[in-house]
């Protein structure tokens, strides 16, 4: 009866999404065929399938090189974002000088200085790298030091009552109580990282990434190729986030189950 | 003094600013002893509470456990609050064995004893759950077997059961009092709630506020084992009539607003 029950919510999971996707793409070419737009202006979802079949390899190989540094990025911003808060939380005078100057990184638009990364970094993989890592950074810091602020004194006070070094209890009381809302942080930049890696190739585009390939087709008036570099960034958005969900269910199984995992190391057996 | 103290207070005080939280505390624990310690709400409980524990340190004073100096030194007694304080992302065993986790790792003899503790005292089905799937009393058993796997010889109790409801608590002072008995650890605990302080201890210590300090220590006469019918003896009932009332003369705003006067 339990395992009913849950596997027609796994389904249902699964079921939801596929269904949202035939509406929208079902909406989309009745639209189009209905009203008779032109294939210039909105071309049909079986044109965008034809382009991107022909073209096929060089969007493959553009989907690798944006999720490249997607992926890159997002890890250099957000290891670089949780170093920042776990130093601002250990130090005050720390604290008070970095935080103007996050916010000073914040209040710049991302646009605005990827003109100046291009001259000063190239126009190779770096200056994409830093642009992904700016969008995903400080939320990181933000969104840890909440967490380390959060942990309870009087938790601190028990575990230090029993002999715990400095780092043992920022491994095993600190570190724990920051996965809650670094995955938070996470989540919500992902997609938005995405976008930061397409402003990076418009900037600067010698990569042939998927960002490359949509300013190419939109000079050209390409709708079609247009709408097949549109597909792949929202499926590079959704992979990014299923990624991010991923390693999160993997890092926290205490939010998603009753119990320690039967394979995990602290799960006890006879 | 026939018996070495287990653990003593020496001059103990504590000043936050102008507030005299603890005035000079002398108190001596003898080794295997049960005392309560009851008082209103600023009468420096928790100020000893932590002074001993070794997470606040005193203005002047000095705390010692078998003649030893461990004043302003954590490490050296056992401690369990009313919050159960679980770690959330750590299951009930791992919860049980965290002393010596936070010392450097648990070992397999560690986890077995954990395993026999969670065992005895009915959680054996909830081994390897997470906190967030317990009761609240399963929840302070865990952490009241936290403080026991640690091994110290003085365990600090304060309102552990404050938050539970009265079966519970009822059956968690029995559970208390067989583990003392068995395995002979000193044990100072804290409360509000001066029927448990009479029922559980060998001496109660009555504190009283402005500025905190200790207002007497009064022997339970009671002979153990004390079974639930002792709550109504008559011994007991004027225990609790003396007590209440140093309480209450001694707390109450009327009381000290006419001082002055007097």
């Amino acid at each position: 009866m339990h395992d009913l029950t849950e596997n027609r919510s796994v389904l249902l999971k699964i079921f939801y999404p596929v269904a949202a996707l035939v509406l929208v793409v079902g909406a989309w070419a009745f639209l189009v065929w209905f009203y008779e737009v032109p294939r210039y202006v909105m071309p049909s979802p079986s044109d965008v399938a034809n382009h991107i079949s022909e073209d096929w390899q060089t969007l493959v190989k553009g989907f690798g090189v944006t999720f490249l540094e997607f992926l890159l990025g997002f890890t250099l911003g957000a290891g670089t974002g949780f170093v920042f808060a776990v130093l601002m939380d250990m130090s005050r005078t720390v604290r008070g000088i970095l935080y103007p100057i996050l916010i000073l990184s914040q209040a710049i638009p991302i646009i605005a200085i990827s003109a100046a990364l291009t001259i000063w970094l190239g126009f190779g993989l770096a200056p994409k790298l830093v642009i992904v890592a700016l969008v995903v950074f400080f939320p990181v810091v933000v969104n840890v030091l909440d967490g380390l602020a959060s942990v309870d004194k009087d938790v601190l006070n028990l575990v230090r009552s029993m002999g715990a070094s400095k780092f043992s209890t920022f491994r095993h009381v600190k570190l724990p109580a920051t996965y809650s809302p670094l995955f938070s942080a996470l989540k919500l930049s992902a997609t938005f990282s995405v976008t930061g890696a397409v402003i990076a190739e418009w900037t600067a585009s010698t990569s042939g990434g998927i960002g490359a390939y949509l300013l190419q087709a939109n000079s050209r008036l390409n709708t079609a190729g247009t709408f097949s570099a549109i597909t792949f960034l929202a499926a590079l958005g959704i992979v990014s986030f299923l990624l991010v969900v991923a390693v999160e269910y993997l890092l926290t199984p205490w939010k998603s189950g009753h119990k320690a995992r039967r394979w995990s190391r602290s799960y006890w057996q006879e | 003094m026939e018996q070495a103290p287990k653990l003593a207070l020496m001059g103990v005080s504590r000043t936050f600013g102008d507030l005299t939280a603890l005035s000079s505390t002398e108190l001596a624990v003898k080794p295997g002893e049960f005392i309560s310690v009851v008082g209103p709400s600023g009468c420096g409980k928790s100020t000893m509470f932590n002074i001993i524990a070794g997470v606040l340190q005193p203005s002047t004073g000095k705390v010692l456990i078998d003649g030893k100096d461990v004043t302003n030194q954590s490490g050296h007694v056992g401690y369990m609050l009313q919050k159960d304080l679980l770690l959330p992302w750590r299951t009930v065993l791992d919860n049980i064995v965290l002393g010596a986790v936070l010392k450097g790792g648990a070992s397999r003899a560690e986890r077995d004893e954990g395993v026999a503790l969670a065992r005895r005292y009915g959680l054996g089905d909830f081994i390897n759950h997470y906190p967030a799937a317990l009761s609240g009393g399963m929840r302070q058993r865990v952490a009241l077997m936290r403080t026991l796997a640690m091994h110290h010889d003085v365990m600090l109790l304060d309102e552990p059961f404050g938050a539970l409801d009265s079966q519970t608590r009822l059956s968690m002072q029995q559970w208390l009092l067989s583990v003392w008995e068995k395995e002979k650890r000193t044990i100072v605990f804290v409360t509000h709630d001066i029927d448990e302080a009479i029922f559980l201890a060998d001496r109660v210590v009555v504190m009283t506020p402005r500025p905190g300090r200790i207002h007497e220590i009064i022997d339970v006469p009671i002979e153990r084992p004390r079974p639930v019918s002792s709550l109504t003896r008559p011994e007991f009932v004027a225990l609790k009539q003396r007590i209440l009332g140093t309480i209450y003369n001694n707390a109450s705003p009327a009381n000290e607003e006419a001082a002055p006067h007097a």
